[in-house]
Formats: C-alpha cells, structure tokens, sequence
C-alpha cells in the first residue's frame, strides 16, 4: 500500500507527463501525426478514398504488382482523401475497344504503345465531345517505360543468315529467307529445314502489330508518312507482305509467351522473333546453357513500345480524380521506381538520371549478347495517324487471321 | 454436478460444431475439375493430382477445388467430348496438332471454337523414332542423321536387317498407335505423309492425291506390327519384349528417358535405347491444357482448372516433370540430367520441326490412312457354352456386332464358335464382302453344352497359319466365360504351338483374349494371350463393347 503522500506524488507526476505530450504534440508536426492522428481517425469517420482505376497492358504486370505497394503505403493524397489505385491489366487493343464501346470507364490508360493512343483519339472523334486522348498535351499523355521492338535469333543461325549484323534491308532478306523453297538447305544447313520467323497477332498484341508496321515501312521504303493508299493500293506490296505472313502458322496472343516458347522449345520452332527488348532480357539469363547462344538484333529503324499512361480526358474523370491520376504517374516516374523497371525488368526508364549501363543492369549484363544501351544512331520509324494503322490492322484481319 | 456435467458436454458439441463449419470441413461446397489427359503424363500427372487435391486448395467463391483426372488416348478424348459423350472441364492432349480438326468438328454444331485462345504448355517432349541402339548403329547413327525416309526404304526391303549385315535380326518391325485414338498415330501419318511428298511444309489436299504419296505410306505401314490405343502402352511392349518384337516405334522422348533410366538403375535388361530426331523434322509433344470453351465450363470451374494450371507449372513440379524425361515447359529451369545421351537423347535436338497442316488436310491423311493402312487377318472365337445363357450372351452378341462395323473393307475376318462342338460361322474373307452378313450371323448365335476353348483356339491358331496373308496383321480374339470343360488338346498343346510363333517376333500371330464374367479362367487366358504379345482382357456384360473397342485399335 503506498501512503496518501506518495499517492499524491504519483498524480502530479502523471497529470505533468500528460501536459507535456499534449503541449509537444501541438508544437511538433510529427508527433501530432503520431498521436493526434490515430485519434482523429478513431474519432472522426474516415475520409472517403479517392479511387482511380487504371487499365494498363499485360508486359507493365510484374514491374507494377511490385511497385503497387510503396504507392499506397505513401498515403498519397488530394484535398486530404487518401488515392486509391484499382490496377487491370487486358491486352492493348482491348483498353481502346473498351473505352471506345463504352463497356469500361477507366480513369487512365496504359497500353503497351502510342499506336493504340493514335488510334483512341482517331476514333473517339465521334463518339465523344472531345477526344478522350490527347498525346500531344505532354502532361495528361506521358510516356513512363520504354523498349523498342528488336527481332531475337539464334546466332549460330543469325550468323549463317547475315554474317554479322542485319542491313537496312533486314526485312526483305528476312522475307525472301523465309520464303525460299529450299530453306536452309540454301545456305548449307539442310538440317535446319525452313527458317521459321514468329512474331504475335497484331490484333491481339502491340508487338505484332509494331512489327508489321516495321515490315511495312521497311518494304516500302520510308520512315514516315505512311498513307492508307501505301497499304491498300500497292499490289506489290500486299504480294510481299501476305508471303511474308503465310510462313507462320500460328500467332501467339501474347509477347511474353512468344519468347518463352523461343526459348523453351529452341531453333526447331523458332529461328528468330520479333518481340520488345525488355521481354528479350527477362528470357536471357534462361536461355543460356539450352540451345547454343540468344542474340538481339536492332531493326533499321525501330519503333518504341513506349507504355504512355493517360488520364482520360472524360466527364467521369472528375479533377479530383484527374489530380490523383498524376500523382500515381508521377510515383511511376520517380527514381526508385523507375530504378526498378530497369534493373528487374529491362525497361528504359524515361527519367535520364537513371543510368542505363549501371553495374548489374541487364545493359551491363548481357552486352555480349548483343544488347545495346546507346540507341541514339537506330532511327524510329514516325507512328501514324491513327486512321493509317486501323488500316494495316484492318488488312491484317482480313487477309492473314487466323 | 451431473447438470453442469450436461451443460459442458452441451457446450463441448456445439464449439465442435462451430469449429467444423469453419474449418469447412465435409460442410463445405466442393466444385470438380474433371481432366482428361493424354496417358504419357501419367506418371507425372497422377501423384501431382493428389498431391493437389489434399491440399484443400479453393476458388474466391469458397468451394474447395476437388480434381478429378483421367488418363485416356488424345484422339479417343476429343471424339467423345464432341460426341456429347463426356463432358470434362479440361482436355490435355499430347500435343496441340489435333486442336484445330477438333475445333472444326466443334464448329459444326457450336458457334465458337472448343479451345479458344492458346492453351499453355504443361510439358514438353520431342516426337522420335525410338529405336534399339545397336539397330540405329547399323543405320549409321549418330554420324548420320536418319529420317522417315529412312524407315520407309527399311520398311520396303525384303531382306530387312540382313541388308545391313544383321540377318539374326529379321524383317524390319515398326509401330505407331492408331491415329484414330492416339495422338502419336496422328503425327506418325502425318510425318509420312509430308516424306512421302518430300516436303516440310505447305502440305496441301492435292499433294495427298499424288500416287507416290500413298505409295509411301504403304512402305512404311507395311512393316507395322499392329497399331495401339496408348504410346505408352507401345513403349512397355518393346521395352519388354525386346528386338525381335519391334524393331523401332513412334513415341516421346520422354519414354525413352524413362526405359534408359530404368536400364541405367538395372530394373529393365534389355538393349539401349536412341532416340532418333527424324530429320526432316518432328513435332512437338507439348502437353496443352486446354480448359474447354464448352457450355458445362462454368466461370467458377475455369478459375478453379487455372488454380490447377498454375500449380502444375510451378517450379518444383516442372523439376519433378524433369525426372521423368519431360523438358519443363517453364523456360527457367535447365535441360539436365536425365536429359541426356546416356539416357539415350540428345536435348540439342530436334533441329527442325514440321509445320502442323490445316484442319481439312489433316482429316484427309487420317481418310488416306485408313486406305493404306495395314490390313488385319482376324479370326473371332467366341464361347457359346450354356452357361453364357442371359445377359452374357446379348451383351456379347451386340458388342461383336459393334466390333465388326468397325473394321475396315480390307480387312479380312472368320468367326468360330465354340461349345460342345466347333461351328465356323464365316470362312477367312473381306469384310466388304460380308459385313453385313456376318453381323447378321453373329445377331444369331445360341448358347448351350460344354467349352471346348483349348480345341477352339487350336483351331483358330491353324486357321491363321494356312490361310492368312502373312503381309496383314494377322490376329485372334477369344471370347471365354469358363473353364475348359470339353477339349482334346490341353493347354500345354496350345502354348507349344502359339510358342512357334515366337520366331517371328511382333510379326507372329498375335491373341487378344477377354475373360467374359467371375468364372471364366482369367490365368490361363493371360498365359495365351502374352505368350503371342497380345493382351488379357477381364471383362463383364456392361463394359464388353469397350473392351472389344479397345482390341480394335490393334488394327
């Protein structure tokens, strides 16, 4: 039992405790979040999320899963409600069909390229007051990762076709290649049979459909200003390209799995793919030891996968939800996570102070098997109107589906 | 006391009760996921599915996800799913090359393909030639690369082995399964057909006409022993019965891992085995799991066959499809051991694959097969004792009925029934000539007196001997329900001239026996039918039409 006196002591001692983390707690910010927080979300209701939903193309899954946690934890907020990120991940094509038809109402996009943006705000011309996108405003329309299309071989069998590296006429010889009768057989390789050249279904996926636009201009000879006539009054060009396309069988739907199965069933399948440069590393270090060496080879003239993310320009897209938008974007464009976008995943980062050629990174790493970080010399083919592209598509689909 | 004794014991069944219902134990919803696969996974697939299925695994929905996997020929599958006749969540074949003859049979009663998408791969294995090493040798493997051509020029050589220098080897023996039931078969006919048109790809319906394709064809099946439902069915037989019964057969690289193991460890004795990458190129036997586009696949059953998917391609069961010669459809795991030349393969093969043809070309070999395929001498026994009286007797009645529909105009059969007496129903001749009559003879058969089955396969066995072709397939099927009760001979006179046949390997004469009910002598039947290569058969009046279905894929 302790005596009135030392009673007394211990209240005093307790009631001067309390002032004085009330007092501290009013003065320092920080400890007001810690104390005065907790009780004010205990007492007041909650305030309600701000939720955005964001339909974003499948190559983006693992990089974004990953990085998806940090954004939340960094209680990112607008006018004082914390921003939440709904993320659905469907094939590029089908988040512009989808925002076109009006089944979804996403508040930003990401498809894999601006080919799909071309033809979003071609196409939602009609259908909405205003184009729901607008590439040219840097600022609703921003570019996060990057990758450009390269075509993966075998090298032994690259080396027996090129002799080093690839011309400007990559496609041609690559078409007259898969075309000829005698195969292999043509340049002293009967064993090899036909040389077998994969690439995805461009209705289904960005890199198939990047690599008949690359095919396209290639044989045309240009790198800009593509017309609808190119495509659909040139007979020799319809010829060529339609040969080209009946050498493969069978389009996968997905790049991702396209190199897998490069790299899982070897040469007899596929000699080369055409397919992004980041899902060429993610499948370097497998191949390895499997079926002699992998080896990328940059195009003539390329074209960027370049993941732009966009806020909808759409009545549904309050600003509150728009201002939430850009700050999960931004997020996406800070260091560390564009640090983890190269380091994991083979993408470029768009921000410049992240150095390419960094020790561990796969442009450190897989040099020997071709890779390149300076792509500053390699021209880019000009994307388009979007009307253009729907065109080739269009030819696609009727001529080659399968 | 004795009511707070009560009111504990109370209190104890009702928390147990409560902690059952959350435990979802035997309260719970279960959803099924009925697989059928292509049987050369089994070895992989089987303690994988239950493996799985202890482990309570369930959908978002709360059902806890119960697998159900049957192993069954990828043709045979497909035919019943389309029939109506099955109804599984997912089909697997063993390889994709069927997949678009399946989905245009589909489309003829359903808008939208049956296998939409790409389905993914579970495991992947060349198709090869396995052959007995010393034989391949003798062929010039591995300096030289051997191909279909290859076992054509074989197949047609009158002298076989000998011109080679290997007189004690015999004739040239080749097998492939049916295609009809079989997906190995498929590919096997569909390799022939592209060698015999000396292409790789762009096979069309009018290279199918051209002679020398069918030409081909036939010197290839003619070295046939006799076809099979399952490969793996077609990798034991020559795994244990060795060279003289067959010389080489199509199957998976992984069943030849699989003997090489064995032969490694010392449990098989026989010869090495190679695997022959045929050089014109191969397909790929690549294990789709296919979950079906179909009406009865609800959203809850296709979350619940992906769960599967994605436990089947993780990690340590891709590693565990290594061990049994599989290659890992996950591009991350290495092609090691066993994947190599001391167990008889080569994983830097193929070096080429054939393209797989349109549906319609496809359904034109399997029509140009079964033109060209090898015919089959068969003598049907049936027993038409007394104590067949019943359900026996119409069950066996109809299913025979069934079997001779189903062979083909070439073929040439006899049936002989036996009871107290002998009765040839039908001499030796083609079926085009009687089938009908025939079934309607058999639709006649009665039952009475004694079983003469020693005296009656006797009988069947020198039917065979002088009156069939020696260039067919040449077979017996015997139908019994007792004991022998009535012979002349015993069974020691039986196995010593069946024992004749040995000499002539997978070519002898080969007897299909079906031990019909709980009284018929399933021992000295199984002593018959293996002493030929053949097989036993224990059957009952509901499943005797599979049964002789069954036989039927030998031709």
């Amino acid at each position: 039992m302790h005596t009135p006196r030392a009673n007394w002591a211990i209240f005093i001692l307790y009631s001067f405790t309390v002032l004085v983390i009330f007092v501290v707690a009013l003065i320092s910010p920080a400890l007001r979040q810690t104390f005065y927080a907790p009780l004010r979300d205990w007492i007041l209701p909650k305030p309600k999320p701000i939720e955005i939903s964001v339909l974003y193309s499948t190559e983006k899954e693992a990089w974004l899963n990953e990085v998806i946690a940090d954004f939340e934890k960094s209680d990112a907020r607008v006018n004082g409600r914390p921003v939440q990120v709904t993320l659905e991940k469907m094939g590029s094509r089908e988040i512009y069909l989808s925002v076109l038809d009006g089944t979804r109402k996403p508040d930003v996009i990401s498809p894999a390229s601006s080919l799909q943006i071309a033809i979003l705000q071609d196409q939602s011309a009609g259908k909405f007051p205003v184009p729901v996108v607008n590439l040219a405003d840097r600022q609703s329309c921003r570019s996060i990762v990057t990758t450009p299309l390269v075509v993966v071989a075998w090298q032994e069998r690259a080396d027996v076709l090129w002799g080093g590296n690839p011309n400007s006429h990559m496609w041609t010889r690559l078409q007259e290649a898969v075309l000829n009768p005698q195969g292999w057989n043509s340049y002293g390789h009967p064993e090899w049979g036909y040389l077998k050249f994969g690439h995805t279904d461009p209705l289904k996926s960005n890199s198939g459909f990047m690599t008949i636009l690359l095919m396209t201009y290639n044989y045309i000879g240009k790198t800009s200003g593509l017309t609808s006539a190119d495509i659909l009054s040139d007979t020799a060009y319809q010829q060529w390209f339609l040969d080209f396309e009946s050498t493969i069988t069978q389009f996968e739907q997905s790049t991702g799995p396209l190199m897998q199965k490069m790299v899982a069933y070897g040469p007899s399948t596929f000699d080369m793919v055409a397919v992004y440069e980041a899902t060429a590393i993610e499948q370097a270090e497998n191949a390895v030891g499997r079926y002699g060496e992998l080896r990328v080879y940059y195009p003539p003239a390329t074209v960027w996968s370049d993941h732009p993310f966009c806020v909808l320009n759409a009545d549904w897209v309050t600003p509150e939800k728009a201002e939430a938008s850009n700050l999960f974007i931004d997020y996406l464009s800070s260091k560390p996570v564009q640090e983890i976008a190269l380091m994991k995943y083979g993408f470029r980062p768009v921000d410049p102070s992240v150095v390419l050629t960094q020790p561990g990174s796969p442009f450190e790493r897989y040099t020997a098997n071709g890779f390149q970080a300076d792509l500053s010399g390699l021209p880019t083919v000009e994307v388009p109107s979007g009307n253009v592209l729907n065109t080739l598509l269009e030819f696609w689909s009727r001529n080659v589906q399968r | 006391m004795k009511r707070l004794q009560v009111t504990l014991a109370v209190m104890m069944t009702f928390s147990l009760l409560i902690s059952a219902c959350q435990g979802g134990i035997s309260l719970g919803k279960k959803i099924t996921v009925s697989i059928v696969y292509g049987s050369e996974k089994q070895a992989w697939l089987e303690p994988l599915v239950a493996e799985y299925n202890a482990a309570n695994h369930k959908t978002a929905e709360g059902s806890t996800i119960v697998v159900e996997a049957t192993p069954m020929g990828s043709i045979e599958s497909v035919d019943a799913i389309i029939g109506g006749t099955m109804q599984p969540t997912v089909w697997s074949p063993a390889s994709s090359v069927y997949v678009p003859v399946a989905n245009a049979e589909w489309r003829k009663t359903h808008s939208d393909d049956l296998v939409a998408d790409n389905p993914k791969d579970l495991v992947l294995s060349p198709v090869v030639i396995a052959m007995w090493e010393p034989m391949a040798r003798a062929l010039g493997w591995p300096d030289k690369q051997l191909g279909w051509a290859d076992i054509a020029g074989l197949a047609v050589s009158d002298e076989g082995w000998a011109a080679y220098g290997y007189p004690e080897w015999g004739v040239f023996k080749f097998g492939h399964t049916h295609p009809g039931y079989s997906n190995s078969g498929i590919v096997s006919i569909i390799a022939e057909a592209y060698a015999g048109a000396g292409k790789q790809r762009g096979l069309t319906l009018d290279d199918l006409n051209d002679p020398k394709v069918s030409q081909f064809m036939v010197a290839v099946e003619s070295s046939i022993i006799h076809y099979g439902v399952s490969t793996g069915f077609f990798a034991d037989r020559m795994f244990e019965r060795g060279p003289s019964y067959l010389s080489a057969a199509v199957m998976y690289e992984n069943l030849v891992v699989a003997q090489e193991s064995k032969r490694i460890e010392g449990t098989s004795q026989q010869l090495p085995v190679a695997a022959i990458y045929p050089k014109e190129g191969t397909f790929w036997s690549n294990h789709p799991y296919a979950i079906l586009n179909a009406p009865w696949v609800t959203a809850e059953h296709k979350a619940a066959a992906q769960d599967f998917e994605a436990f089947l391609l993780d990690k340590p069961q891709q590693l565990k499809a290594i061990e049994l010669g599989f290659r890992p459809a996950d591009p991350s795991i290495p092609l090691t051991s066993p994947l190599d030349p001391q167990h008889g393969v080569d994983p830097a093969q193929p070096k080429t694959v054939l393209e797989i043809p349109p549906a319609e070309v496809i359904s034109a070999i399997e029509a140009l097969w079964k033109q060209v395929k090898k015919p089959v001498d068969l003598v049907l026994v049936v027993d038409t004792s007394g104590s067949m009286a019943g359900s026996k007797i119409t069950a066996a009645r109809s299913s025979l009925m069934q079997f001779i529909s189903l062979l083909d105009d070439r073929d040439r059969i006899e049936i002989i029934t036996f009871n107290s007496d002998l009765l040839t129903l039908t001499d030796l001749s083609p079926v085009s000539e009687k089938r009908q009559d025939a079934i309607t003879r058999v639709s006649g058969i009665i039952e009475s007196g004694n079983t003469r089955l020693y005296d009656a396969t006797l009988l069947a066995y020198q039917e065979l001997q002088d009156k069939a072709d020696p260039k067919h397939i040449r077979s017996i099927v015997i139908l019994s329900d007792g004991q022998d009760t009535a012979s002349e001979k015993t069974l020691n006179d039986v196995l010593a001239v069946i024992g004749t046949g040995n000499l002539e390997g997978g070519n002898a004469i080969k007897m299909f026996t079906i031990a019909f009910g709980d009284d018929a002598d399933k021992d000295i039947l199984k002593q018959i039918a293996e002493a030929t290569g053949g097989k036993q058969y224990d059957s009952t009046p509901e499943n005797i039409n599979k049964i002789y279905s069954e036989i039927a894929t030998f031709f």
